[in-house]
Parts: structure tokens; sequence; C-alpha cells
């Protein structure tokens, strides 16, 4: 476009409700976290002596941080990749049936709009050692379950509670995407020789990658951020540190443990992470701009 | 007193690229102007000067004697009809031609009468409750110019406006348009970048080149004596055929071989033209030259024969011919041609601009 | 279908039926529950199938057991004040600084712009604590601006406005320009009326995401005044002697979820359509 309003004063009362909410409540607080990082503060908030990179430093020793490092991890490629695998699984289904796609639909997206955290309590109930369904019945298979004791059992239990609210979403996009498969590609493959199941892994695969890395880097982001509710609402990073993520970790540290510096000095580690995962979604974006 | 006066107008971006160096035209009121050219010549950005909605580096711009230059192009009383219509998707075809007029707070009564005048004359009475989506191309296009007209403006801007229909409703609005400009009289500039439109809707036409004009005038006067090669070879299709040729002793020399009589120049390195039209085919023997027959394409009231001139030493300049009527020709066929006198074009090699014999 | 192979077509029905089944199975539980007594809670697995304690746990929720109301209403207010305080503020900020984006060019207008996408990068629970006490010092605790504002600056809302102010054509500005419509006018007249599907559709998606909320209320609140839905159930959860009132924290969990997932389900195309373009 290449014409534009010639008001001069304009355009800054209209940014300035955007800019003073972002700053207020955005710049403002990362940079006290930011300043935070570098003070150590009592337990009080009396006093605080300037500490440089202490706080950074105690935090890459700790084996705590990396025990919530390595869980965050854990946690994050668990949920995204059963989250993608089971979203693909049914996209592809639903995209065979002609009758009913719609239905189904329906029925799978809801749970986009339950909130994490009750999401959490859903699967709780599921689960509970002494009364869920799910949990009696692998106790009856010989399996004990408590996720109150067993730290990978409750891994697993936030782990599906996540994956479910975000199963949703993934799916939307992959039928989106298996739709916008030419059929006449699916067709010549098929004249080709190419079965249901070579045509999938040869053409439909590969078509959807773009799709399939978009939504991974959505569902990290999502594992990263969007479930402190999931974990805070079950298992509130435990049992010992084993589901304290590292965005748990921030506001346990900070809220329950009150050691203002070492919280600050992991907002700022997260910021960082944070903008790294934005300049690869970016990158993603731009190169889909040039297609 | 002249409606619309541009004088010394020029434009040059920010970033120093200067589009338009310095134009200066005069119109009469009624008078209507067309703008051609290729595209990139300059001529939308003039025209969005004239419309306000570029700004003016230099010159003066006058409608009806006030300086606008610098003036809303809501306050330039200038109405415009857009290449895409630009119709506004989510009003009915009566409230896309009253907008204009309620924001300059016109009565309601008003806009209805005015509104309704327009639509009987453009025939879309029936049309004025839908949206611009449930209309076809030329509806649209009706509406645009509809919407244009309510105002009832001093000058009329038209951008291209049929470059979007296909080519038998292009001819037909292109009717309606001259025949709507001839009875409101509304001073008029249009710009396209189709010839054909060009000369059949223009008083005068301006031809823009690389944002300077190179001529100015009739479209016959464009035709009978463009004033540069690239009038000559812009106005007029097919193209006018160009040799580069010398003129030395009253003779146009094409080569060494074929020199004809060419009395009131003096020597000099010319371009040669002659339009297709005016070449006669003549026995060989008669002819001024040979000339190669390659490809024929036949369209029911003329031919147009495509192929080469026989110069010697191998210069085989390409040349169209246009003959009247059904011929038949055969590929690789030597004709003889003639090329009469009284249709030569004589340009200057270097500057480009006609020599006047 | 390329092939005619009716066993995989009923293949597909099934798989994608086990997949309606497990998504909706702890709904499922978490409905059977809230028909229970407390006391079927105690041992043994919960029931799967209804109970007749439904009228009384409902009701309880709803209205309150004798002697104390109910605080469902109050807080179902607060859900939604916080959820449209969120999602108006949002639209309301975004398509104000969109516009300035798009249609002006002043100085400083890609610094505004990467300052807005600066904020992709500061989701609110990666500077939580900061955040709190900044909402602490404007003596915003409890109270729905700093249950609210603090939320609704939004880079994504910004990015959509901008694209779809981005794909109207240059010409119809021209001719608003030429119809004597200023710059108010014709966000008025010309942009909010072109944007209606897409401010709809984004209405659905922060709609969900403010009513979700959880860890922000949860923080800056502190009087029941101010509690919401969803952050009542996890109070419900922690209570201090360890008898959890399944078959209430079951209601309130139901009862939470139920606007949101109404609002999926009513406005589907939207909602779809919604999430897709967001994330364009």
């Amino acid at each position: 476009m290449s014409v534009y309003f010639p008001q001069k004063y304009l355009p800054y009362l209209l940014l300035l409700p955007q800019l003073l909410v972002t700053a207020v409540f955005f710049l403002w607080p990362a940079g006290q976290a930011v300043e935070q990082a570098f003070y150590q503060e009592d337990a009080f908030g009396l006093s605080r002596e300037f500490v440089g990179l202490d706080n950074f430093i105690e935090l890459f020793t700790s084996p705590e941080y990396f025990a919530s490092l390595l869980t965050t991890m854990v946690f994050s490629f668990s949920v995204a990749f059963l989250g993608l695998a089971v979203a693909l699984w049914l996209a592809v289904m639903a995209d065979r049936v002609i009758r009913g796609a719609m239905v189904y639909q329906t029925l799978l997206i809801w749970p986009y709009a339950v909130a994490p955290a009750l999401a959490g309590v859903l699967w709780w109930i599921l689960f509970d050692p002494s009364m869920g369904p799910v949990a009696l019945a692998l106790d009856a298979i010989g399996l004990d379950w408590n996720h109150f004791v067993n730290g990978d059992q409750a891994m697993i239990l936030v782990v599906i509670s996540a994956t479910w609210k975000q199963i949703s979403y993934n799916f939307l996009f992959f039928l989106a995407g298996l739709q916008a498969i030419p059929r006449s590609l699916l067709e010549a493959a098929a004249i080709d020789g190419a079965g249901p199941s070579k045509r999938f892994w040869g053409i439909v695969f590969p078509l959807l990658s773009p799709t399939t890395f978009f939504l991974l880097v959505v569902n990290l982001v999502y594992a990263f951020f969007d479930t402190f509710g999931v974990i805070d609402a079950t298992t509130q990073g435990g049992p010992g540190q084993s589901t304290t993520t590292m965005v748990y970790k921030v506001f346990n540290d900070g809220f329950v443990g009150l050691d203002l510096g070492s919280s600050a000095a992991q907002s700022v580690v997260l910021m960082v992470i944070v903008a790294l995962m934005t300049v690869i979604q970016f990158r993603y974006i731009e190169r889909k701009v040039q297609y | 007193m002249s409606d619309l006066v541009l004088q010394n107008i020029g434009k040059t971006y920010s970033n120093g690229y200067q589009a338009i160096p310095s134009i200066d035209l005069t119109i009469e009121e009624g008078e209507f102007i067309v703008l051609v050219g290729p595209s990139g010549c300059g001529k939308s950005t003039l025209l969005r000067m004239v419309a306000g909605l570029e700004g003016i580096s230099q010159g003066e711009l006058l409608i009806k004697g006030d300086q606008v230059n610098n003036k809303e192009p809501a306050d330039r009383d200038i109405a415009m009809v857009f290449q895409n219509y630009a119709l506004y998707p989510h009003m009915t075809v009566y409230d896309n031609m009253a907008y204009g007029l309620k924001n300059r707070g016109v009565a309601k009564a008003e806009i209805a009468t005015k509104v309704s005048a327009v639509a009987q004359m453009l025939g879309l009475e029936e049309l004025l409750t839908r949206r611009p989506k449930q209309l076809s191309g030329g509806q649209r296009q009706r509406v645009a110019m509809g919407r244009a007209m309510v105002r009832d403006p001093k000058v009329f801007l038209f951008d291209e406006p049929l470059s979007n229909l296909d080519a038998k409703l292009r001819v037909q609005m292109r009717v309606e348009i001259r025949e709507l400009q001839r009875k409101l009289g509304t001073t008029t500039l249009y710009v396209t970048h189709d010839q054909v439109e060009a000369m059949t809707l223009a008083d005068r036409l301006v031809v823009l080149n690389k944002g300077h004009a190179e001529q100015i005038g009739t479209p016959m006067e464009l035709y009978l004596r463009p004033a540069s090669t690239f009038v000559a070879e812009f106005i007029g299709s097919p193209s006018m055929n160009l040799i580069p040729s010398r003129v030395e002793q009253g003779k146009l020399q094409l080569s060494v071989d074929i020199q004809l009589d060419c009395p009131h120049v003096s020597a000099q390195s010319v371009m040669f033209g002659i339009r297709p039209e005016h070449v006669d085919i003549s026995p060989l023997d008669q002819a001024d030259v040979p000339f190669i027959v390659k490809a024929v394409e036949a369209l029911g009231a003329e031919t147009l024969v495509h192929g080469v001139l026989q110069l010697g030493d191998g210069n085989t300049p390409a040349f169209i011919v246009r003959v009247a009527g059904h011929h038949h020709f055969e590929g690789g066929e030597t004709l003889g041609l003639t090329l009469p006198s009284q249709a030569w074009h004589l340009f200057d090699a270097q500057t480009t601009k006609r020599i006047e014999a | 279908m390329i092939e005619n192979r009716p066993w995989l077509t009923v293949c597909s029905h099934l798989v994608l039926l086990l997949g309606v089944f497990i998504v909706a199975l702890p709904v499922w539980v978490a409905l059977v529950a809230s028909t229970h007594p407390s006391s079927a809670f105690g041992s043994g697995s919960i029931p799967m199938w209804f109970g007749d304690q439904a009228l009384a746990n409902w009701q309880q929720a709803l209205v309150g057991k004798e002697g104390q109301a109910s605080d469902l209403l109050r807080m179902t207010v607060n859900s939604l004040i916080m959820a449209l305080g969120i999602t108006f503020g949002k639209i309301l900020i975004s398509l104000l600084s969109a516009y300035a984006i798009v249609f002006f060019r002043f100085p400083f207008r890609s610094a505004a712009f990467w300052v807005i996408f600066f904020t992709l990068m500061l989701p609110v629970e990666v500077r939580i604590v900061p955040t709190y006490e900044v909402v602490a010092n404007l003596d915003l605790l409890n109270s729905y601006t700093g249950l609210t504002l603090p939320l609704i600056a939004s880079a994504t809302a910004t990015f959509l406005f901008r694209q779809c102010f981005m794909s109207i054509p240059g010409e119809l500005v021209e001719a608003a320009r030429i119809d004597g419509a200023g710059p108010i006018r014709f966000f008025f007249d010309i942009l909010l009326p072109l944007s209606r599907t897409n401010i709809a559709a984004l209405f659905v998606i922060l709609f969900i995401y403010g009513w979700n909320q959880y860890l922000w209320p949860l923080i800056v609140t502190t009087d029941d005044a101010y509690y919401t839905l969803v952050m009542s159930v996890k109070r419900m959860l922690s209570v201090s002697d360890g008898d959890i009132a399944w078959n209430q924290v079951m209601v309130s969990t139901l009862l939470a979820m139920i606007p949101p997932v109404l609002v999926v389900i009513g406005m589907q195309k939207l909602f779809v359509k919604g999430l897709v373009e967001t994330e364009k």
C-alpha cells in the first residue's frame, strides 16, 4: 500500500494505550527481573546487595536447576511428540472418512477450551491411586500406580493431561494441512501403484512437514509456558522435584521460597529461551511468506 | 478560463528518484485528456498527483484557477474511478454512491435525488440495494463511475478503469464513457496503457515516456505526425516500421543498393519510418525494395504480413506490411514493396525527434 | 477416497471413535462423579454410572447449602469480567495500534512495532515475580484492573489485525479519502465493518484465553471477592485436612469449563478461523 493518512500526531495517540500497557506491565517488570538477577535480597525484603553474576553462577552450578531443565525437556518433548502423533493419526483418519469428518472435528476440538488446571484435575481423578478407575485397573494388572509417590508416574500424569488439551489444536492444523493436499497428487500416486501407507509416508507426510514443524514449535512453547496450571493443580512440582519445570520453579522459588534473586535470574534465562524460540518461529513465518 | 492547469509539475521521491521531471499541460473545460504510455512512464503518478493522493514536489496545480497543491483530495472537487473500482465491499450500491455526499454533510433528501438521477443515467436503478460482490464486472464499473458522477465534480480522474474487463465489455464501456463525458461536459483526465482506448477516447493525448511528455496532441496529429520514434512506435497497431538509414545528396539510402529520392532533407543519419498500412505491394521490377515473407496473419478484414526487407549485404531488417482484405502469401515468397514518399516519417537518429521535410 | 476399501473406512471410524471416547472419558467420569455423595469417594473405584445425589450436589454449588450462600454467582461474574475485560481490552488496543502501524507513516514507527513484537517474548509466566511487584506497587492487587490490565497487551492480536489491514486494497483508502473520509471516519465506516469476522474470530480465542487464566488471578487475588471459577477449583483441592470433596470439585470443574466449551462448539467456524489466523 502506498497511501497513508497525513496526520502527524494521531498515530502516536493510537499507539499510546498498547505502548503504555507494554511498558508498564512488560518492559518494566522485565527490566526489574534483569536488575534483580544481579542482587541478593534477604527473605524479608529489608536489604539487598549487589552480587554480580552470583545468582547465575549459583543457578548453573545447582543440580536442582539442571534437574528442572531436564524435567522441562522430558516434559515438553513428550507432550509435543505425543500430541503431534495422536493428532496426526486422528486427522489422517478424519481426512479419510467422507461422512462425519465435521462431526468428529466438533467432538475432538472442545478440550482446547478447557483450562489447563481443570484438565489436570480431570485426569487426576482418573488416575487417583485410591479411587481412580484407570489407576485401579493398572493396579489390577500388577502395575502399582501412585503418582503422589512415584516421580515417573507423576510425570506421565501431567504429560497426559497437557497432551489431552493440545490434541485438538494439532488436529485442526493437521486436518487443514491434509485437506490442502491436492487430490490429483494422491490419485497420480495411486495410479503409479502406491498403496495407502506408501502414499502417506512418501507424499502426505513430506508435504505436511511445514505444518508439522510449525506445530512442533507451538507445542514446545505451549508445554514450556502454558502448562503451569496442569502442574500446579495436580502435582505441584512433586513428588520431590520430579515435575518441577523451569517455569514452575520460577514461581515456586519466587513466591514460595522467596528467593527473589534466583527467581529473577531464572526469569532472565527463560526470557532468553523464549527469545530464541520466537526467532525460530519468526524464521518459519518468513519462510512461509516466501513460498 | 482553463479548467485544469499543470505548470512545471514534477515528482521526486524521498529516495531521490525523479519520477516526473517537469510537465506543462493546460486543459480546457470539458476536454477529455488521455495520459498514455507504457507501464512505469509516470502516467498514474501524474494522475494521483492531480487527485492529491501523491504529493507534488515542484510546480503548480490549478483547478479552475485555484492553486490546490496542498489541498486534501476531498477538498479539490475531483472524483476518481479506480482500476479495481475500489467499491466499499460492505456497503450497498446506494451507500457506495452516497458515501462521499454524506461525508460532505449533504442533506439526505438531496443525496437520494442525486443518487437516483445518476443511477437512472447508468441503468443501475435495479441494483441499488445490492452489494458489490453480487455485481458483474461491468456493473461494478458502472457503480464506480456513478460514485464519481453523483458528486458532480469539476474534474473526473480515471485510472485504467477498463483494464479488468474482458475485451467485448471493454469496447462497450469505452463507448459509454465517451458518451457520458460528452453529455456531462466534465473535464476528464484518463490514464491507460492501451493505445486503442487512448485514440478512441481522447480529445487530446499526452504520450508519456519516462516521466516526460513526448507529445501532446489530438489522436490524428499523433498518428500522422509523431514527434519522435517513441510516439511513432507507440501509436498505431501494428507499430510503425523503423529502419536506420542515411540521407545523402538528396537520396534516402536504405542501403548501398537501395536509394530513394529525398530532396528536402540534408545529410544525416536518420531513422526511416513507414506505417505497415502505407506500404504497397507491387511487381518486383517496379518495386522500391524486395521483401521476404516469413509469416502471415490473415484476419479477414486485413492481412498482416511479417517478413524481412532484402537490403543487400546481409542487411535484413524486420518489416510488417498490412494489406486490406484477404490475400494469400506463401512463407519464403519474395514480394516487391513500394514505399510512397508522402507516407514517410524521418527521425533524427541521435535525438529520435521528427525531422520536418 | 482413492481406492474403495470399505474395511479401511470402517477402521478409520473405529480409530476416530476411540479418539472421541478417550478425549471424552475424563469429562464423563467428572459428570458421573458429580452425582454421588462425597462418601462414594472414600474407598474403591469411583462409580462409573450416575448416582442419586445429582440434584443435591449441583444445587449446593449453584444455590449454596443451608446457611451459606453459594459464591458461584460471584465467581462466575468475576470470571466473566476478567475474560471480557481481557478480550475487549486486547481487541481495542490491538485494533488501534495496528491501525496506526498500517495506515500511517511516522517517525519511530518500526521502533513501536518492535516494542510490541517484544511482548511475544515475555509471557507472564516468565516474569511473574516482577510483574506481581509492579502490580502491587500500583496498588492494583485485588482489583479487576489488576486482574485484566497486565494481560491485555498482545502482540498476536496486533499482528493479526496488521495482517488483516494490509490485505485491504490501497485503492479503498484512496477512494475513501476522495470521498472526504478522514482517518476517524475511515476507521469506523470502512475498517471496522471490513474486519468484523476477524474481530469475531479473535473474540472467541481471546475469550477462552481470558476465561482460563489461572496463575495470574491466583497470585493477584487474596480477597475472595475477586476469585474466579478456574482458580477456585484449585483452592477446593488444597484444603488443609486433606479430605477433598470430590463431588463438589467435579461440579465446579464442569461449571468452570462449560462457558468456554460452549463458545468453541457454538462458534466452531469462527473459532477455527481465529486459531488459524492468529498463527499466520
